[in-house]
């Protein structure tokens, strides 16, 4: 098996779910195969119902008055698009959206950066499993008194406040589970691949980059969205180290909707699904790289 | 600019300098300024401070007016009202300094002091004694927001505390009147829930959420209706006849309020109250401001308020101090003249006026001049009657340099007893062993 | 193929290759040592400590803080540390379970699959706030949509609590959990089986196999390292769930949604108590170490058969 059989198979994998788990399907179990069709269709419907009707919910709160959000009815009488243009009004929405994108995104390349290769090294290295329960070790504990230290070297290191800070934070935050996802998708490539490359000489870091890296792409999508999931959604270090308005982001201003007394349900929601959808497009983005590809490194 | 000797700059006007400052002052109206700000010594600076989310409004008016007359500009930082404590102690523990004043929750007073997170200025106060007027603050608030160890930390400028507020259709309707005792109260609650509680109305909602300045609060205004107290000489006085009572006085309406006392909070009471489902319900005076705006409420003109009612062997009400918030200088601070030139004039008096009468800016009255203003009684009336008759006595709650741990513990036993998993008095004994501990 | 046991061969190149492997560790390795040892020692020290947010290191007490948690009449950390595990334990089951069982049927079809890839992240992509605010709506006794229909459809005569009653509490916060981390599951779960070789599965349905037989016999062996991965990970998310419980409960009615993550964070920040928090935190540690080791050795065993 040379290695552009390899590529050539993802590739022909990454144009798109054309080909499903059975391809050639025997006559007489075609009429069972359309009622499991069916079934399947209805179980995928009730999940995207379940999954869609709080959010849902949540967008149809957007459009309700203060006094209509506790009436127990899911559609409102007297539709208004106030919540929209306040909620925008009230404190700078975009802004702190933006200030989110950003952190999570560059958050999301270094966690990248840093975990690819150090996951390659380790299912490679020999004392490998000793540096995986390292780092999943450190992903065990609740950071919240873990705050106070790195709290002191934050400001040591002038990063209180700032972009840099957050996204540094965030990406090492995020190393575990980049590391434990990815190990899952750097398993399925043979290691016999590589061993044919530093056969040929070519170097431990150039073989990662050249064979093993193209075959990673929708591992590392996958991770990577993950990743930036995880840090857009983050509260707890963003409420500490980011308070400033300056670099304030999404999950610290909803928390501003919640800390009144007078809770505005409506603007909190706008909030919210104005939040969702930069990281819904993005996601959108990548999915065919995500889903589609993903059945490179399937070899044997 | 020096912290030590501010006379030294005023000395370098000239007159013309403080005509040109009167007359700005004159045109300003009631805010009053110290000669030294007047003077625009301060002119092009900055402060930064932090301030809680529901006095987010105030803070706009404030940062305006300051910054008109005096050139300063005021940063505010909005976070929810339970981070500033957290925030303050951080940043000066941290060395970061950044934040120069603070809105802090008075019961916190105690631990910011022992963490050296506040600055000490009984020395200033004395000092600019004719200006501040201490005498003029409400005496148990101003005692109990700012007075540590004999030495005061800051100055008073949201004077909260627990009214009743009831729905005065539905009283009507089944012919009752606002109850002044807690077991007339109960009594009311528990026919209009009864009688209508298959047309979703219920007599009461009883916030009970697991958050000390929820459910505390509710277990405080009977507490201080029965006429018991938090800490006797500094002890714990939890298993007190009045306590108990107050305890199950909780207990007893639970099951006729608005379902369920465990999961209510504001975002549930007020919709209730403000929409007419429901006839009575402990709150902040400002309700009465929102209760007769068209736009969020249902209920323009058909509410009043009371004081909270009393039990047991007391006759007399008593004001619960819910809550409630003043300005204190941040000890790493590198402004502290300039600060404290704020804290001065934002619980001033005129400053307090101002606010008081400032649709949704969530302060309530510190001053006796500012409580029976008459622009605040023009604005509120049924809440400023309410409010002024309370203040006699009131309930505070304690501000020990354990104070937080001492609410939270509470918070856990108050829970357990609100959902049925403990009884009161097993409850409040559990919290007061975990008190005497704590205070050792 | 034993590929974590690969060493590279060759003549010459060991030494260069070992140290090029350890360079491009070295990156995660310095920042997890800046970042995460030297926290960890620092709670490590904190937890001999009597200590408050704003007095660190105040006094040194020795065991105290440990003593009081695990013998010494605390009883809150103890029993929130097993509420967590019955937590944790319930919805990654419950996820992983449901996550599968969607990724299969998302691989069993098309065009509707591709819909519902779509729009299966957004309850992950959701603030957590807004997560909490949503299901708290949705279960309001007096308003919420959930209590309108059960009334309108004559189910129940009086609004159910959700939040405010046990165990529908805890119940609460485990669906509004398997909510927002089922597509979790289900999106890795998808790429997991994507990875299996269509033609080994085809052979297989060739041969006579049932779809189920495939499933036991050839997708789960094959996806059992990634799956046991992203069990391990929810397990660990989900014993420091956080953000919910804000919302939700704050740790009620009583104490019967308190878990182990929510009273650390209230420990430290509420009573600011950071001494104690400390101590709690080693526990914690302690305790989420032993619940996964299993876990993470029949990863190591299934990720080394699956080659």
């Amino acid at each position: 098996m040379t290695v552009s059989t390899v590529v050539e198979r993802g590739r022909f994998g990454g144009k798109g779910a054309t080909r499903r788990g059975k391809a050639s399907i025997p006559t007489a179990e075609a009429e069972s195969s359309f009622v499991r069709r069916g079934l399947s269709l209805l179980g995928v419907g009730l999940y995207a119902g379940f999954f869609l009707l709080p959010i849902a919910f949540l967008i149809s709160l957007t459009f309700k008055t203060r006094d209509e959000v506790l009436l127990g009815q899911f559609f409102t009488s007297k539709p208004t698009l106030e919540n929209w243009w306040k909620a925008f009004e009230f404190i700078n929405l975009t802004g702190f959206i933006g200030h989110s994108v950003l952190i999570a995104s560059l958050s999301a390349v270094l966690t990248l950066a840093l975990a690819t290769p150090a996951t390659y090294a380790v299912t490679r290295l020999q004392h490998g499993e000793l540096v995986g329960s390292l780092v999943l070790s450190s992903y065990i504990a609740p950071p919240v008194v873990a705050l106070l230290p790195l709290f002191f070297l934050m400001r040591w290191l002038g990063l209180l406040n700032s972009f840099a800070g957050m996204i540094l934070v965030y990406g090492l935050m995020n190393v575990p589970v980049a590391y434990w996802l990815l190990r899952g998708f750097i398993a399925k490539i043979p290691a016999a691949l590589d061993e044919a490359a530093w056969v040929d000489g070519a170097g431990f870091f150039k073989t990662f980059l050249v064979i093993s890296l193209p075959l990673l792409v929708p591992g590392i999508v996958a991770t990577g969205l993950i990743s930036l999931i995880l840090a857009y959604n983050e509260f707890l270090f963003a409420s500490l180290f980011a308070q400033d308005d300056s670099v304030r982001g999404l999950t610290v201003a909803i928390s501003l909707f919640q800390g009144d007394r007078f809770v505005n349900f409506g603007q909190m929601a706008v909030a919210s699904i104005a939040g969702i959808v930069p990281v819904y497009l993005i996601a959108l983005f990548f999915q065919n790289h995500l889903i589609g590809g993903l059945m490179s490194g399937s070899v044997k | 600019m020096s912290d030590r000797n501010p006379k030294r700059a005023v000395s370098g006007l000239n007159r013309r300098t403080l005509l040109a400052a009167s007359a700005t002052m004159a045109g300003a109206g009631m805010l009053q300024l110290s000669p030294l700000l007047r003077s625009g010594a301060f002119a092009g600076q900055e402060l930064n401070l932090t301030i809680i989310q529901p006095h987010a409004v105030a803070g706009e008016v404030l940062k305006k007016l300051f910054q008109e007359q005096s050139g300063v500009a005021l940063n505010f930082t909005v976070i929810p009202y339970d981070q500033v404590h957290a925030q303050a102690t951080l940043d000066v523990q941290s060395g970061a300094n950044h934040f120069d004043v603070h809105d802090y929750w008075y019961a916190s007073i105690g631990a910011l002091v022992d963490d050296k997170v506040v600055f000490d200025v009984t020395d200033w106060i004395e000092r600019d004694k004719e200006k501040i007027r201490p005498d003029d603050f409400i005496p148990s608030i101003y005692d109990a927001y700012t007075l540590v160890n004999g030495r005061r930390w800051g100055l008073p400028y949201d004077g909260d505390s627990h009214v009743l507020f009831y729905n005065t259709e539905i009283l009507h309707r089944h012919g009752l009147e606002a109850p002044t005792t807690w077991d007339a109260y109960y009594q009311a609650v528990k026919t209009i829930t009864e009688k209508e509680k298959g047309n979703g109305i219920y007599g009461a909602a009883l916030l009970g959420f697991k958050v000390p300045v929820i459910i505390v609060s509710s277990y405080a205004n009977r507490l201080a209706g029965f006429g018991g107290r938090f800490l006797k000489d500094g002890r714990p006085d939890l298993l007190s006849e009045e306590s108990i009572a107050a305890a199950e006085e909780l207990v007893r309406v639970a099951p006729y309020a608005l379902p369920t006392p465990s999961e209510t909070a504001f975002d549930q009471a007020l919709p209730a109250f403000l929409s007419g489902k429901i006839a009575f319900l402990e709150f902040w005076t400002d309700l009465g401001v929102r209760s007769q705006d068209p736009q969020n409420s249902k209920i323009v003109d058909k509410w009043d308020v009371t004081q909270l009612p009393v039990g047991g062997k007391n006759k007399t009400p008593v004001a619960a101090l819910d809550a409630g918030f003043g300005w204190a200088i941040s000890a790493g601070s590198k402004k502290k003249e300039l600060a404290w030139e704020f804290v001065r004039w934002a619980s001033s008096s005129e400053a307090g006026v101002k606010l008081l009468t400032t649709y949704n800016s969530g302060i309530d009255p510190t001053r006796s001049s500012t409580l029976n203003a008459p622009e605040y009684k023009s604005f509120a009336p049924k809440v400023q009657r309410a409010a002024a008759a309370a203040f006699g006595s009131a309930l505070v709650w304690p501000t020990v340099p354990q104070a937080p741990k001492l609410l939270d513990t509470l918070t856990e036993q108050l829970s357990l007893i609100l959902a049925g998993q403990s009884k009161p008095k097993a409850g409040l004994e559990a919290a007061q062993r975990a008190w005497e501990r704590a205070l050792v | 193929m034993e590929l974590h046991l690969a060493r590279p061969r060759g003549s010459g190149g060991d030494g260069s290759r070992v140290r090029a492997a350890w360079l491009m560790l070295l990156p995660v390795l310095l920042g997890l040592l800046v970042f995460a040892v030297y926290p960890s020692i620092y709670v490590v020290g904190l937890s001999f400590t009597k200590s408050t947010l704003g007095q660190p290191f105040k006094a040194w007490i020795g065991w105290s803080n440990y003593r009081w948690l695990l013998f010494g009449g605390d009883e809150i950390f103890v029993p929130s540390l097993l509420r967590a595990a019955l937590f944790s334990f319930g919805v990654a089951l419950v996820e992983l379970w449901l996550g599968l069982w969607l990724a299969l049927l998302l691989t069993s079809l098309q065009r509707a699959g591709r819909l519902v890839r779509s729009i299966m992240l957004l309850p992950l992509m959701t603030p957590p706030v807004l997560v909490g605010i949503a299901w708290k709506l949705l279960l309001a006794p007096g308003g919420g949509l959930v209590n309108g229909k059960l009334l309108s459809l004559g189910l129940v005569d009086t609004p159910v609590s959700f939040l405010g009653t046990q165990p529908w509490a805890l119940l609460s916060v485990m669906v509004a959990d398997a909510w927002q981390w089922t597509p979790f599951v289900a999106i890795l779960g998808y790429a997991a089986l994507r990875q299996v070789p269509d033609d080994i599965i085809e052979a297989a349905l060739l041969d006579g196999a049932n779809e189920r037989a495939v499933f036991w016999k050839i997708q789960l062996p094959m996806t059992a390292p990634l799956l046991l991965a992203i069990f391990v990970l929810r397990l660990i998310m989900a014993f420091k769930t956080f953000d919910l419980l804000y919302i939700l409960t704050f740790g009620g009615p009583g104490s019967s949604t308190d878990m182990a993550g929510f009273t650390i964070w209230r420990t430290a920040l509420r009573n600011f108590d950071v001494g104690a928090a400390a101590a709690e935190t080693v526990l914690f540690a302690g305790f989420v170490s032993v619940a996964i080791l299993p876990f993470l050795w029949l990863h190591r065993r299934v990720e080394r058969n699956a080659s």
